[in-house]
């Protein structure tokens, strides 16, 4: 399909549960999914945005995780 | 014709109540609005679009409920103008409950990475089924992780 970055499939959602992030019983037929939730992860490995929306409709929008990154760059952007 | 003595041709003689009509469409195309207005952040995030629709539609109900209650001589509606009132209130209803609370239930998610924590590490198969691991998206530039439902 093109995308530039990887879709990764949690089919029995071991990495949703290990982030906290089940929605139980959310999907069709009541399966357990993730909730909707945006992180920047840094080079080291560490979280320096965490977007944990309190609308299931109401989703980070690119231009907040652009500015999440450049703000933990401190302003560079490379 | 001379409506303030109609009489017993009352029922014939009223004119088209078109607030009523137009403010049930409006209120029942608010209901349908949102469909469209989802797709788009700034009438998504707050539906301040549906709303507008059904303040409009109330606002025509509530103008044609008048005159039909003010001048039942001249305007129809007094019953089936009620029956849109009611009906469009409960559409009203029911979009504020889905969107205010419905919506709005999302777990709490207390255990999730904080900012300055490590985020947890993990190894998936990717759309070509090779496993990515955190650490391979990481260098040089981090990576955004979006958990996303999928059928949304």
């Amino acid at each position: 399909m093109g995308f530039a970055f990887p879709l990764l499939s949690d089919a029995d959602a071991a990495v949703i549960r290990r982030y906290d992030l089940l929605h139980r019983g959310a999907g069709p037929k009541n399966v357990d999914i993730a909730r909707p939730a945006e992180f920047y992860v840094d080079a080291s490995g560490t979280v320096q945005w965490a977007n944990l929306t309190e609308n299931i409709a109401v989703r980070a929008r690119p231009e907040q995780a652009l500015h999440a990154i450049d703000a933990a760059k401190g302003g560079r952007r490379d | 014709m001379d409506l303030a003595n109609g009489g017993g041709k009352i029922g014939v003689n009223r004119k088209w109540n078109w607030p009523l009509w137009v403010g049930f469409v409006v209120a029942v195309g608010g209901l349908f609005s949102y469909q469209f207005f989802i797709q788009f952040p700034s009438t998504r995030d707050f539906p301040w679009a549906t709303l507008l629709l059904f303040g409009i539609g109330a606002t025509l109900l509530l103008v044609g409920l008048f005159r039909a209650f003010g001048r039942p001589q001249l305007y129809r509606g007094k019953v089936f103008g009620s029956i849109f009132l009611a009906i469009s209130v409960l559409l009203f209803a029911f979009f504020s409950y889905v969107t205010f609370y419905v919506l709005r239930q999302v777990p709490l998610s207390a255990q999730a990475p904080r900012v300055g924590e490590k985020g947890p590490e993990f190894a998936l198969p990717d759309q070509n089924g090779k496993s990515i691991a955190l650490a391979d998206l990481l260098s040089p530039n981090g990576a955004v992780l979006i958990f996303y439902r999928g059928y949304w």
